[in-house]
């Protein structure tokens, strides 16, 4: 028995038969062996393309072309690179803007639907649907409700009296950045939702009575109990959440391309712009991965805290 | 003219009346034989944009048919929505595997002419049959580098003026004003009469691009000069945009966020008087809205300062990767797509939707069946290619798709910068991408 | 017990759903209207000519039931292969901890980091070498690299919550580790697996960009891919029919939804436990 095996028992209890069922008994023989496929998968699929890919960065790749090894030079040139700059701009922009506004909604939302109420179940189902529906095509969705000509909320917002002329959402400067966050939060929503309702189940109700009993308001309970509670499942959340919107290409691309101007350009396009459509492979691939090092930080952040509520 | 292309032209004649009669036409397969070897068993893949209207992807397919045929060569055709050409043709570049076949946009086959066969055959056998490719069309095949044809050059979905005939002669023009003076007059008047005239100013990669680069040119402006050298930032430019601002105020608000879609949508909705787009509204308007139909007319677009017309429009091209095994079946495929008695009938049932570069297909029936198919027969007279007065290739297609040009225009027009900060502006990027 | 739910409940409840089903009205009116009224129309928000024919003409005119097929069968494959291989994994890691066993976490869940939309022309570089091109099924070991970095974070979570107990009474009693594995954990696990399974069948069920560049032919197509290539026209969209396909294709995965929402929530709420 290795050393690292959880348990100890007695060599006796063990199972007799053949090597190969003694071999699978063994920690140090059967984990390698369940791990294989999980890291074969991200090996073949996922490291050997990323190597692939800071190669790519490091090399004047043109598409279709013999690569030459260039050092930091697409990395340099981007930091000269006025459009890049907007690109980084907008990217923590709309980051930072769309999960604040996701957790605390999401949380919210939570909040409410932790209770079983007449319907509970719908409302839970229906929450998700933000979630489901296919990106690109609710994205078609958005623009129709928020164009220029037949925003059906603009036409309500008038028919109310509140405006005068119909808003243009997505054609100014900050409205666009604005509004993209706006329908980023609201496909993030649910996974928020989601994860907090599935944290609020698992803490004690005891610990809650207990509060109560003792006077505490509800705000106290919240900031309290239930927060500081709910701060392993924050991390996570946040962490995968932020991944997935740093990397998110589908909505920008629909909505916007990137404009007007390059209000609403972030890595993603701006990568996908130079290396598929210009042409540019090598400053493609460096627009993208001068992502990972931002998003490392992330992880190892999530990571630690995680550990650590532990 | 010479025999050939007047027996050619009969022959379209005869198809395209017979395509405008029956919808789909029969296809004169018989005619036909190969000038190279076909290869054995060789069979082919197509990656194409979806038709922009569907009598477009119908004809195609049945012309593909025809050559399969013909033949024997079977030919898979893959659609995908034409801003998605660039990522799957790219990719395959790259790899070295894909589709054999694949009709691209603008400068894409300049981003990778060393991995395309030499298509000189088929465009010198085509030239001299058809009456040769217009200087656009030529363009965007013929490199100029290396003296060879790296694409065939297939036509461009054109942009002319689509207009509501009724406002335009309430706000006192009897028709359509042939240059820029006209048409801003014509746009402030009917901007007067609550009828704003809409041009696309987001990032819409046939629209945007379009006006704003026959603005451009329009006043003598240009990108980079014949040596690639960066020219954005000078006095022509300046008034262009100007102009450009004096026409956005006759405009209906938010145009900043137009995509491709934008213009045609408002249109149909009767809430724009003008707009400058391919023949689709026009076409969906026959089919779709019977009553706003018989108002809408359509113009060339007007003509600018330096008095010749100075057109930008969509234009897609056929190429061939090296990595086939079949390249002389796809040659022949390209070669069988592009003769008469394939184009008539295709052109004719997308009513002119793509203008064929070769300058023979000019005399098709189809275009002056109704005036309003006219214009379109001649948008790739007096055209330019994306780049201009550069060569295209990469540095032309980063600066495209970046959209440089048409951020300059926005930044003037919608967002409040001076003429000469959105020039300057402009010619820093460029200077980035032409450095590069 | 219900709550005895008030106002104060109702209301911002009611305002969010509202939002959150806003886009989905629209795709239901949409999906209703004809051309016509979807652009000239006194009232936006309602539909006075309703009509079908989006839907019929969808089912009958376009591969739609095709590419339904082929997402259910990717979704399906690239889901059950995950929560196996996840599984495995997280078991591996949690209950063997056996040597690299923190090593292999750590890089799982680093492997997250990697922004899918970039490296997609690398990665088709290794399908190429693999004669994976253009195969439907490739999509499915595809999908697996970012489903199972979650899939395995999750599973880790809760199989962690399981106490040890059990297994070290089957250990005592002579039980192996593959027995063990599967007699004990596993049925335990089922409602962390529930979630996974529901996590990953909805990210494969919306992927777009791989399905749309390394599929070629029109019969590999999936729900998204079909409705944005073939009903994009352009510069014309076929509104109706994108909006109906979108609702169809996104109305059988809610419905799923709604029978396993609890078990989501309590395969979650297991996986954060601790």
């Amino acid at each position: 028995m290795s050393d690292t095996a959880p348990v100890s028992p007695g060599p006796q209890a063990r199972p007799s038969g053949s090597w190969l069922r003694r071999a699978f008994d063994r920690p140090n023989v059967l984990g390698p062996l369940l791990a294989a496929p999980a890291a074969l998968i991200l090996l073949l699929l996922l490291a050997y393309p990323l190597v692939l890919g800071i190669w790519l960065s490091l090399s004047n790749a043109v598409l279709g072309g013999t690569p030459k090894f260039v050092g930091l030079a697409n990395y340099i040139q981007l930091f000269h690179d006025s459009t890049y700059r907007e690109a980084v701009f907008y990217s923590f922009f709309y980051t930072i803007c769309s999960e604040g506004l996701k957790l605390s909604l999401g949380l919210g939302l939570a909040l409410l639907l932790n209770r079983r109420f007449r319907g509970y179940r719908l409302a839970r189902a229906i929450m998700l649907l933000p979630w489901v529906a296919p990106t690109v095509l609710s994205a078609l969705a958005w623009g129709w409700l928020l164009n220029p000509q037949f925003s059906a909320i603009s036409w309500l917002l008038m028919k109310l009296g509140l405006i005068h002329q119909y808003i243009d959402f997505l054609g100014q400067i900050w409205p666009a950045r604005i509004s993209l966050i706006v329908i980023n939060m609201w496909r993030g929503i649910p996974y928020f939702a989601m994860g907090y309702l599935a944290g609020l189940t698992a803490i004690p109700a005891s610990l809650i009575e207990a509060a109560q009993i003792d006077g505490a308001g509800s705000w106290t309970i919240f900031r309290r109990i239930t927060w500081p509670l709910l701060l392993p499942v924050t991390t996570i959340l946040l962490s995968f959440s932020t991944i997935w919107t740093v990397t998110d290409f589908q909505l920008i691309w629909t909505m916007t391309r990137g404009g007007p101007l390059n209000a609403t350009q972030v890595f993603t396009t701006l990568a996908y712009q130079r290396a598929i459509n210009g042409g540019s492979l090598g400053q493609g691939a460096a627009i993208a991965i001068s992502v990972i090092p931002i998003m490392l930080i992330l992880a190892i952040v999530a990571l630690r805290t995680t550990r650590e509520g532990k | 003219m010479s025999d050939i292309s007047r027996r050619a032209l009969l022959q379209m004649t005869a198809a395209g009346a017979l395509a405008a009669g029956a919808g789909i036409g029969p296809v004169f397969a018989e005619a036909y034989k190969p000038m190279l070897p076909i290869e054995k068993g060789a069979s082919l893949q197509l990656l194409r944009w979806t038709g922009f209207i569907d009598a477009d992807d119908k004809q195609w397919k049945a012309n593909t048919e025809a050559f399969t045929k013909a033949t024997g060569v079977n030919v898979t055709i893959q659609d995908v929505s034409w801003t998605d050409i660039q990522a799957k043709s790219g990719l395959s570049a790259q790899i070295g595997s894909g589709p054999d076949v694949v009709m691209g946009f603008y400068d894409t086959p300049f981003i990778y002419p060393d991995k395309l066969v030499d298509v000189s055959d088929v465009c010198t056998y085509l030239e001299k049959k058809y009456d040769g490719f217009y200087d656009v069309a030529k363009s965007y095949g013929y490199d100029d580098k290396t003296k060879t044809w790296i694409a065939v050059p297939m036509g461009g979905p054109g942009a002319c003026v689509t207009y509501r005939e009724s406002w335009l002669k309430e706000a006192g023009f009897d028709s359509f004003p042939t240059d820029f003076d006209g048409m801003l007059k014509a746009a402030r008047a009917l901007k007067k009469n609550n009828h704003p005239i809409g041009l696309a100013l987001g990032h819409a990669v046939g629209d945007a691009n379009a006006w704003v680069h026959t603005v451009l040119w329009g006043f003598g402006g240009k990108q980079v000069d014949e040596n690639n050298k960066v020219v954005i930032n000078s006095k022509e430019t300046h008034e262009a945009l100007k102009y450009a601002k004096a026409l956005y105020e006759t405009m209906i608000p938010g145009t900043g966020s137009w995509l491709d879609v934008n213009n045609n949508q408002a249109f149909l909705a009767g809430q724009i008087s003008m707009t400058i787009n391919g023949i689709s509204i026009w076409y969906v308007a026959k089919q779709k809205f019977p009553e706003m139909f018989p108002d809408i007319r359509t113009a060339p677009v007007p003509v600018g300062p330096v008095g010749h017309p100075t057109n930008f429009n969509l234009f897609s091209q056929a190429f061939i990767f090296k990595y086939s095994k079949y390249p002389n079946a796809a040659k022949e495929y390209l070669r069988f797509m592009n003769e008469a008695p394939q184009v008539a009938p295709w052109v004719t049932g997308m009513v002119g939707y793509v203008t064929p570069a070769l300058k023979a297909y000019s005399k098709l029936p189809i275009w002056t069946e109704n005036p309003n198919i006219t214009p379109y027969r001649d948008v790739l007279v007096g055209n330019y290619a994306d780049g201009y007065a550069g060569s295209p290739g990469r540095a032309a297609a980063t600066a495209l798709n970046d959209f440089i040009v048409v951020n300059m225009f926005a930044d003037a027009c919608a967002h409040g910068a001076s003429p000469e900060d959105a020039a300057k502006r402009a010619e820093e990027k460029l200077k980035q991408i032409y450095n590069a | 017990m219900k709550d005895r739910a008030g106002w104060r409940l109702y209301l911002p409840l009611g305002l969010m759903l509202l939002f959150l089903l806003l886009p989905f009205y629209w795709m239901v009116l949409t999906s209703l209207k004809t051309r016509n009224e979807l652009l000239n129309t006194p009232n936006p928000w309602w539909v006075f000519h309703p009509s079908i024919n989006s839907f019929i003409s969808l089912l009958t005119q376009t591969q739609y039931p095709q590419w339904f097929l082929n997402t259910l069968f990717v979704s399906v494959g690239a889901t059950v292969l995950s929560i196996v291989v996840s599984f495995c994994a997280a078991f591996a890691i949690v209950r063997l901890k056996f040597r690299g066993a923190r090593v292999l976490s750590t890089a799982i869940f680093f492997s997250y980091v990697v922004p899918p939309a970039i490296l997609f022309i690398p990665l088709a570089a290794v399908l190429v070498k693999l004669h994976w091109f253009d195969k439907l099924w490739a999509l499915i070991p595809i999908y697996a690299t970012f489903l199972v970095p979650f899939c395995t974070w999750l599973l880790i979570g809760f199989l962690r919550s399981i106490p040890r107990e059990l297994e070290e009474a089957a250990l005592v009693d002579g039980a192996s580790w593959p027995r063990i594995m599967i007699k004990v954990i596993l049925p335990l696990s089922v409602p962390g697996l529930i979630s996974a399974t529901i996590f990953s069948f909805t990210l494969s069920w919306n992927e777009y960009l791989y399905a749309l560049i390394y599929m070629f032919s029109s019969a590999n197509k999936t729900i998204s891919v079909g409705l944005t290539t073939e009903l994009m026209r352009g510069d014309v969209f076929q509104w109706g029919q994108l909006m109906a396909g979108s609702l169809l294709g996104t109305l059988p995965v809610v419905l799923v939804y709604f029978f396993f929402v609890e078990y989501y929530v309590a395969g979650m709420s297991g996986a954060l436990k601790d």
